[in-house]
Formats: structure tokens, sequence, C-alpha cells
């Protein structure tokens, strides 16, 4: 990319467009009431429905002959991936975000809602809820540029070992669940002054990591008795469908080509106004119906997302014609795409960075604003 | 001082739950428990108190009754004791502290009875809409409104309004026990036709020489609370008077003013807010909410809680003027004072109840 596609705005016009952003979330937060709570209800449900389906379907293929088997060992490893899928991105992403804490039902609090995949969401609200959303897509802040293991940006240092990223890549995206489980543990200072805080963080870490690996690759499989390997594989794969799935919809909200990262200079007095317009510059949407938001937590509207990762992600499909209006009246570029589009360009930064590259000039410049 | 009380303190220690429950613990995820659970049985749950509106009874104009089956996680209770009441409103969790009106009951079923307040939003939901079968959410009984365990002297209840409720519970305690000493119960209400427990209480007037029952109607031509209408009560001897008052917080007041300094013992409960005595404060101060890593400005004069709410942030509340700890959150940092009392507390790390406290200074706390 060589320049940006945002104009620049004077301060009063940057004051007025996040009027207009704080305008929207008044409105919508104002809104609030039984068809939300109906909402995620029905998600919750369709989790339980489709993790009671697939464990079944695995369960009884194991008893059936071959052929019967294979059926109901792919219809089983597919909605138990499902469920995952629904159950970490539409509920536990958005739940663990305090959209539904509103609600005031224990159930789905933010501060205690736990989630079927290996990492704690209490390292995730300070990794994700915090830095990635405080600091989004700021150099050196912002732990999600590449999660310390790809370059995907020229302002990243370059070194020989990024050639092996298109490998590192594929790997990655297997074993997702796996990177955002240690993404931010200490790694090290376990017997320093603040040593006890971090080895507690990682204790409770391992014990979250037991507790899955117990339920998906002992206790499941071992209820199956013959079929133990059944049931283990099928969980296997339904682990990694969700794996692969998160991370294709993930790495579309910030990594397509257009999207823009910052220098932490642009934190220096920062306005709310500032802050709503570097989200919208760093965040890449998805253009998809209800299947494809439901299946990515609504994060195909990550724009939205990143404005208001509070308000319920129900929400983001009403809210985006506003905030895309609001952005055509004010010179913001609004990133949007189809699935494959979206991720095209994904995998063409990560084959792109990992030979040197340089920051344009042009682009250079649209950073000191 | 150390005040660490999350929610309301449990009535009993905890039985130490079973062998199979503590190894499977770990493994049971309680929403996903009660969820399969409630396709069998609504009220099967994990660990949540809930309850089932077995009956729903007109108590007087405006008020009802409800009869409730609570499941096997709610622990009973002391007549007198009250507990949180919550229901889903238009998506959102509201939950009250109601009185239980009746005594335990050999069926564990539990009683309360609910006086429709203008504008209050779990009463009406109570009175108006909630059926028999509706699921109720339930918190441990807990207050100290309750009789001692060695009984002696004299008793007077003085109830006015809805604060009938737990002053029923104890008579109806006393009653079970053959009224075993002198008791005498006055009820305030603005209209005879708004009174509950009416019939009830007559036939236990005829039946106990012991227990004396007054209705007051001051809409009626009835006197509010004074000196006279005490004083058949007091010159009998106030040495060995105890005396439960329990109603708005004017009523409660002025039966302390009245009482407080004469009987032997006296205890009371109101439920109406208290006013910020410290209106002038008008200046903002930063409220930092460490957890959700917001912070927000606030006008000092205001109580947290009200500040917040009108902030759109909502933290865990319950009666809203300081009774019920439902609210409690630890504050980091910062100087804190108590609206009702004016007590002060810069102790960092302690824990407050946001609802009758506002902040002085810039403060931080755990939300």
């Amino acid at each position: 990319m060589t320049k940006s596609l945002t104009r620049n705005l004077t301060s009063q016009e940057l004051e007025q467009f996040g009027a207009e952003i704080d305008a929207l979330r008044a409105r919508t937060v104002a809104d609030l009431g039984e068809r939300d709570a109906r909402y995620i209800r029905n998600i919750f449900k369709t989790v339980r429905w489709t993790e009671l389906a697939g464990r079944a379907l695995l369960m009884i293929g194991a008893f059936l002959p071959t052929p019967w088997m294979i059926g109901f060992w792919i219809a089983g490893a597919l909605s138990l991936g499902l469920s995952k899928i629904l159950d970490n991105m539409e509920l536990g992403h958005n739940v663990i975000h305090g959209q539904f804490d509103w609600m005031g039902d224990p159930k789905f609090q933010g501060k205690s809602f736990e989630w079927d995949i290996v990492g704690t969401s209490e390292n995730w609200r300070k990794t994700h809820n915090f830095r990635h959303h405080t600091y989004t897509n700021i150099h050196g802040l912002d732990d999600d540029i590449g999660y310390g293991l790809l370059r995907l940006f020229p302002e990243q240092k370059w070194s020989p070992l990024a050639l092996f990223q298109p490998i590192v890549a594929v790997l990655f995206a297997l074993l997702f669940q796996w990177g955002v489980a240690v993404q931010n543990l200490p790694k090290g200072g376990y017997f320093g002054k603040h040593g006890k805080a971090a080895r507690k963080e990682v204790k409770l870490a391992a014990r979250k990591v037991s507790h899955q690996l117990i339920k998906d690759y002992l206790i499941f499989p071992l209820l199956a008795g013959p079929g133990f390997l059944v049931v283990l594989s099928g969980n296997l794969v339904a682990n990694m469908l969700r794996n692969i799935w998160t991370y294709t919809i993930i790495f579309c909200g910030h990594f397509t080509t257009e999207v823009e990262t910052f220098h932490r200079n642009v934190l220096k007095n920062e306005t709310r106004a500032h802050w709503y317009w570097r989200q919208i510059r760093g965040s890449s949407n998805l253009a998809g119906g209800f299947v494809l938001n439901t299946l990515s937590g609504n994060l195909s509207h990550q724009i939205e997302h990143h404005l208001f990762p509070d308000v319920p992600a129900n929400r983001y499909v009403e809210m985006a014609p506003v905030v895309r209006d609001i952005c055509r009246r004010y010179g913001v570029h609004y990133n949007t795409g189809s699935l494959t589009k979206q991720f095209g360009q994904v995998i063409w930064r990560i084959l792109r960075h990992s030979f040197p590259s340089r920051p344009s000039r042009a682009r250079v410049a649209s950073l000191q604003s | 001082m150390t005040t660490a009380f999350a929610s309301p303190p449990a009535s009993a220690t905890q039985p130490a739950p079973s062998l199979l429950r503590r190894w499977a613990q770990p493994f049971v995820d309680p929403a996903v428990f009660d969820y399969w659970a409630s396709h069998i049985n609504p009220l099967w749950t994990w660990e949540r108190p809930l309850a089932r509106v077995l009956e729903r009874e007109e108590a007087a104009a405006g008020a009802v009754t409800l009869t409730l089956q609570p499941n096997r996680h709610w622990k009973g209770f002391t007549p007198g004791q009250h507990l949180h009441i919550g229901a889903e409103i238009q998506g959102r969790r509201v939950t009250r502290s109601y009185s239980l009106s009746d005594i335990p009951r050999a069926d564990g079923r539990i009683a309360i009875t609910v006086q429709k307040v203008d504008g209050g939003l779990l009463s009406t939901h109570l009175c108006t809409q909630t059926q028999v079968g509706d699921l109720l959410e339930l918190a441990p009984a807990f207050g100290d409104l309750v009789l001692p365990k060695a009984l002696s002297g004299r008793y007077l209840l003085l109830a006015a309004g809805s604060g009938i409720t737990p002053l029923m519970s104890l008579t109806r305690a006393l009653a079970a026990q053959n009224m075993p000493l002198p008791l005498t119960l006055i009820y305030w209400v603005k209209t005879a036709a708004q009174a509950c427990f009416v019939a009830e209480l007559k036939t236990l007037a005829q039946r106990f020489a012991n227990f004396k029952f007054q209705l007051i109607a001051t809409q009626e031509g009835g006197q509010r609370i004074n000196t006279d209408l005490l004083a058949p009560s007091v010159e009998a001897g106030a040495q060995d008077l105890h005396a439960f008052a329990c109603g708005p917080g004017g009523f409660a007041a002025t039966a302390r003013e009245l009482l407080g300094e004469q009987a032997k013992s006296f205890k009371a409960e109101a439920f109406t807010p208290a006013v910020p005595l410290n209106t002038d404060s008008k200046h903002q101060v930063k409220v930092e909410l460490r957890r959700s890593g917001r912070t927000l400005e606030v006008a000092s004069g205001m109580p947290l809680l009200a500040a917040l709410e009108a902030q759109g942030v909502r933290p865990q509340s319950g009666c809203r003027m300081g009774i019920c700890h439902s609210c409690v959150c630890t504050k980091h940092e910062g100087l804190a004072e108590d609206i009702n009392t004016g007590e002060r507390s810069s102790e960092p790390e302690s824990a407050i109840r946001i609802c009758v406290s506002r902040a002085c200074t810039d403060i931080s706390l755990d939300l």
C-alpha cells in the first residue's frame, strides 16, 4: 500500500465525527432489552444442542459398521466443531467483552464466563479486551500484530526466520487455540520479586489446559469404551476445525491490504474521537449474510466491533450502515470485502513480508497525523 | 477493620459438598448443567438457589402474597429476615429485598407479600406479571430483625406500610409458641383497604389475651406515630420493653426518637433510601473502574452507584439503601464517605457499598 485511503480531518471535523459515533452508541445502548437477551440465550442453546449432537454422533458411530461409522464420524466432528466455533466466537468472545453484563444474569457475566478453549478467559481479558482493543494495531503494544510469530507489516523487523513463515502460518492456524492460550503468559520472571503472580497465572493456565485435554481426549473417548479412538479423533478434528476457522476470521479483521498500523506516538493526548478513527483504519469487515455473521461471532463486523466492543454483537449488523454512512461523509475508508477477497489479501501479506520489505514514504507520512 | 462481605452473609455455614460433587466440580460448568437439568425439572440446578411460584393471592389492595417453593440450594431463614428476589424484566435481572412473611414450614415453602410501589420495577412485575409456575432467583436470607433465642420482657412491634412483613413473621413465630410473652403490634397504613393480614391478626388477638393488635389508617383519620400512641406500652414499663420498627426511613427515625432511649432494646429497618446529606459537594471526581479499564467523571455529591448508572455502568445492586450489601465492592484507593452516617473511609483495599457511598476524592474501584 502506498497511501492512506483515509483523508486527514481537522481536529474539529474529528470531534464531530466522534460525536456521531458516540450518538450511535448511545441510541443502541438505550434500546438494549429482551430481544438481545433472547438472542444470546438462543446462541447458548445452539451451542449446547450442537455439542450434544456432535458427541452423540461420534459415540454412536463408533459402534456402527465401517461405512456408517465414517458418515457418523464426519457429521459428529462437524457438529462438535460448529459447537466450539459458536461457543468461542458468538458466545464466549462476546460475553467476555461484557456485552451482556447489563442483563445481570450470572451465566452471561463477562468477569466470570469461561469457554471451551484451552486459553483462560482471564488471560484473554488482558491480552484481548485490554491490550488489543485499546492499542489496536500499534506496533509494540498490540501483540496481535503477528502474534510474535509472523511478519505481516513492513514496519516489523525482518529476519531470515521470516522466510519460513508461510509454513509457520499454517502450523499456527492448526494450533491457533494454543497460540492464543500462551499469548502474554509471563515468559520467565517466575522467581523474582513478582514471581508469585507469574507462577499463579501459569498455574491457572495449566489447570485450564489439563481440564480441556482430559475432557476431549480422555473422558469422552473412555465413555465410548472400545470406540475410544473414534471419539478421540473426532474431537481432535473438531478442535482443529475451530482453530482454522477462528484463525481465518481473526486474520481477516486486521491483516488485509488496506488496514493501517500505527506508531505508538499516536497515543499522545489521543482523544476518544481519534481512538474511533484509529479503530476504523485498523480493521476490516467481511461482507456476508446471517450465516457468516453468526459463525464469525459477528467479527464480520470487525469495524463495528472495534468501535463498540461492549455492545451486543447482534446489534452490529444494524449499526453497520450508519457507521458506513458516517465514514463516507468524513472520508474515512471503510474496509470491507468477501471472505475470499479479504483472506486472499491476508495470504499475500504472509507471503510478501516473509521477504524483506520497507514501508513507503507516503505511508509513513500518513502516520504522523 | 476488615470488611469483606461480597454478598449478604450466608445464614449458616454451608455443609461440605459430597465426594461425588467435589470430584465432578472441575468438569461441570454450572450453566451447562442447569440448562440440561432444567429439561427434567426447572428447579434442578448445580448450585443456584431458585424458587417456583406455587400460589398467588391478593393480600390487600395493590399487594399480593406469593408462595414459593425454593430448590435445595436455598438454606432457610429465621423469622424477621429478608432475602433477595430476582426476576428478569425486559432482559435485565432486577433484584430487590423482600421480607419473608411466614414462619419456616415443614414443606420448605416460603411466602413473600409484595406491595406494588409506584414506579417500582420489581414490585410492579411481581404484583401484575408474575404467574403461578414462574421461576424467581433467590439469595440466602439475611438480616438481624429477629427474636433472641431466650425470650423475656414484653415486645412492641411497629409497622408502617409494607414494613408489616417481617413483623408479621415475628408475630406468627410467637403465636406458634402460644404467645409466651406480652406482644403489641401497631400497624399504620394509608387506607384500611391497603392493610394485609388483618383477618389473621384479629383472630390471633382474640385467641391470645397476651396479644394486642391496633390498625391505624392515617388517611382515614388515624394519627401518625407519636408519643400518645406509644404511651400505653411505655407506661407499662419501658425497662423490659423490646421494640422493633419497620417502615419508611422517616417512620423508623421517628420510632427511634420516641423509643430508642427508653426501651430496653430497639431495632429498626427502613426501606426508603436516605437523602444525601452533603448535596453541596458539586465538584467532579474521577472514578476509575479498574477491572473494566474505564475512568468516569462524576459529581462528588452523588452516591457512586447512581452516578455510575447515570453513565450506563450497571454494577450489581440490591436494596440501594445500604443494608443488603449486594453492591459491595473493593475500593482500591481514595476517600469515600458513607452518605447515611457521614463516616469517612480512606482505608485502601476496603469494601464499600457503592449505593450509599460518595467519592470525596478521586477513587478507584474493583468494578
